[in-house]
Order: C-alpha cells, then sequence, then structure tokens
C-alpha cells in the first residue's frame, strides 16, 4: 500500500516541474540574474583587491626595497657603489636612494623612496620625478605616491600642515623639510602661525616663489608642480633657488580626476658624521 | 548556470560541496592574480603623477 501511494504520490507531483524547468524562458531570465549576481561579486572582489590584496603585495615590496637600501648603506663609503648613490648618480628605475619619514604621522611612517615613476615601481613604493631635483639645497625634489592601495604612502598627505616635517634620509645626510604655509595662512604669517618654534625656517617665498603654498590640488597636466620653480618656466640661477621638496599623489581618493600636491621647503640639514651613531635629528621626535 | 554545474557535479552531496569550494576559490585566485593586475592599469583610479 505504502509503495502505491508514494508512485501515486510521485505522479501527481513531479508531472507539473519538468515543463516549467525546461521553459527557455524561465531559463534565459534564470542565467542573466545569475550572471548579473556574478558580475557584482566580481566588481565588490575588485574593491576588496584594490584597497587591500595591493596593499599586502606593496608592503612585501616595500620591505624588500628598505633591506636592500640598508645593506647598501652599511657598505664601506669608499666602494665606488657607494659614491655614485652618494651623488645620486646613474640610480636606475625602481633602484631606492632615500627614505621618508612623517613624524606627525607617527614613527612607523618610513618609506624607500626609489628611482621613477613608472607603475612597477610606484608598486613597490614613492617614487621620484626623473629629471627633477634630488634633495638639496637647490631644485625641486619631487615625489608621487598612491594614496589608494599599493601600500599607500600618500594616503594621508591631505592632512599635513603647514610646518610639518618630511625628514628625508640618504645615505649621509638628513634633509629637514617643511611643508610650505597654505593659501589662507599666507597673509598674517609673520604675526600668526610663523611665531610657532616648528615654523622656524619656513614663510611664504618671495621672489619668483611667491606663488608656492604648502597645498594644492590641480588638474593631472600641470606638469609644471615639478619644475624648479613650480608653475614656472624659468630656472633661476642655483644661489637664488630654493631647496623645495613636492609630493604628488591622486584627488579625490579613488579618483584621476585632479592631483593633490604638497610643497615643502628644506630648512636643516645635518650631516651623519655630527650626529652620535644611531642618534636620530631632534625633528624625529615631533608629533 | 549554477544549478547546471551543481548538478554535474560527481559523487555524494560533502565531496559536491568540496568540489564547489576548490572551483570557488580557483576562481577567485584566477581573478586575484591574473585578471586584476591585467585590468588595474587601464582604469582610472590611481594615476598618481602630472605629466
Amino acid at each position: 500500500m505504502g509503495t502505491v501511494e508514494e508512485i501515486g504520490a510521485d505522479e501527481n507531483v513531479q508531472p507539473p516541474e519538468p515543463p516549467q524547468r525546461r521553459s527557455p524562458v524561465r531559463m534565459t531570465v534564470r542565467t542573466i540574474g545569475e550572471l548579473l549576481i556574478t558580475v557584482g561579486l566580481v566588481v565588490l572582489l575588485f574593491v576588496a583587491y584594490e584597497v587591500y590584496v595591493t596593499d599586502w603585495i606593496s608592503a612585501g615590496k616595500q620591505r624588500d626595497a628598505t633591506a636592500a637600501l640598508d645593506r647598501e648603506w652599511k657598505q664601506p663609503p669608499s666602494t665606488t657603489e657607494a659614491q655614485r648613490k652618494a651623488h645620486f648618480q646613474g640610480l636606475k628605475e625602481g633602484e631606492g636612494f632615500a627614505k621618508m619619514y612623517v613624524p606627525a604621522f607617527g614613527a612607523d611612517y618610513r618609506f624607500t623612496i626609489l628611482e621613477g615613476t613608472t607603475e612597477s615601481t610606484l608598486e613597490v613604493g614613492p617614487g621620484h620625478y626623473k629629471g627633477t631635483a634630488y634633495p638639496g639645497p637647490t631644485g625641486n625634489f619631487a615625489v608621487a605616491g598612491h594614496r589608494v592601495g599599493k601600500g599607500a604612502p600618500f594616503n594621508d598627505i591631505d592632512l599635513l600642515e603647514s610646518c610639518d616635517a618630511i625628514v628625508v634620509e640618504t645615505r649621509d645626510t638628513w634633509f629637514v623639510y617643511r611643508v610650505l604655509p597654505k593659501d589662507d595662512e599666507v597673509s598674517g604669517w609673520a604675526a600668526g602661525k610663523g611665531k610657532r618654534a616648528r615654523c622656524k625656517g619656513v614663510a611664504p617665498l618671495g621672489g619668483q616663489y611667491t606663488q608656492v603654498r604648502g597645498q594644492e590640488i590641480v588638474l593631472p597636466s600641470e606638469g609644471s608642480v615639478v619644475a624648479t620653480v613650480p608653475h614656472k618656466d624659468v630656472v633661476p640661477p642655483p644661489d637664488q633657488q630654493v631647496g623645495l621638496m613636492t609630493l604628488t599623489t591622486c584627488n579625490p581618493k579613488f579618483s584621476d580626476r585632479q592631483r593633490l600636491i604638497v610643497h615643502a621647503v628644506l630648512v636643516h640639514v645635518i650631516s651623519k658624521d655630527d650626529l652620535a651613531p644611531g642618534q636620530l635629528p631632534d625633528e624625529m621626535k615631533e608629533s | 548556470m549554477y544549478g547546471w554545474i551543481w548538478r554535474h557535479l560527481p559523487g555524494p552531496f560533502a565531496v559536491r560541496v568540496a568540489t564547489a569550494t576548490v572551483l570557488v576559490l580557483g576562481v577567485v585566485a584566477l581573478l586575484m592574480f591574473v585578471v586584476f593586475p591585467w585590468v588595474e592599469p587601464m582604469l582610472p583610479f590611481n594615476e598618481v603623477t602630472t605629466q
């Protein structure tokens, strides 16, 4: 009896189903729906890749670049290789040559700066614009860095205040740059913020440099922000040049519509010979 | 589509779940390590230099 009933029940339930399942319209709609959900998941996965996975990959590459630079700096200074690096000569694309620190971002903010600004170099860390100056009292030391993913070295540079220190370490020397006054701080600088101890050596620049500000947002086509005198097509004689450092990154976050630019001025150069071994410049203790 | 794949997976339920998981992970890995790195430079998210 039970078996008969079961067979009877099966026969009652099953017949209407197969035609529905095989209906081509139903199949098509279902497949399109599944494809759309799949595309949505893939896009979400891409966001996760862009924001997190590239960070992990870049962190490893940056660690390797820093380790390679540390090894080089330990070599005796007499080697020709060391001499070449000390004068920034013949740097190859992707070769690390300096480290940068922003004490305001915490003691763990440090990145090895590499030569060049190709995609594969910027994946490792901040990259130096070829053809612009190297750290020093003249010229514009220009560096590009990612703001989102790829280690995001320049994620927070919009938060840099005027007078915040950007410290660049090379084999033999510490270079301390400070962010220039921003647009709304220029008037009344000397009587206002310029009085702070930290702002010693920082003031709105004169001469050819009058228009240079601590922060600006420009179009991607504004290549002149990394010029010797930003936005000017002139190269003054070295004794009239100011030592600048320029950071560039994308703006707003997740977009390449604009570029965020930070200009800083060299205020202090310290030879490592003048410091005890392992001693850091005072500026590194700022917060 | 997913129903079709599920119906064509061999073995009992537990084996099907295991095979399906491996398939999903394989697709994710293919996207993360091959497709996304290839697509990324063509998308306008991360240009940080000026020309």
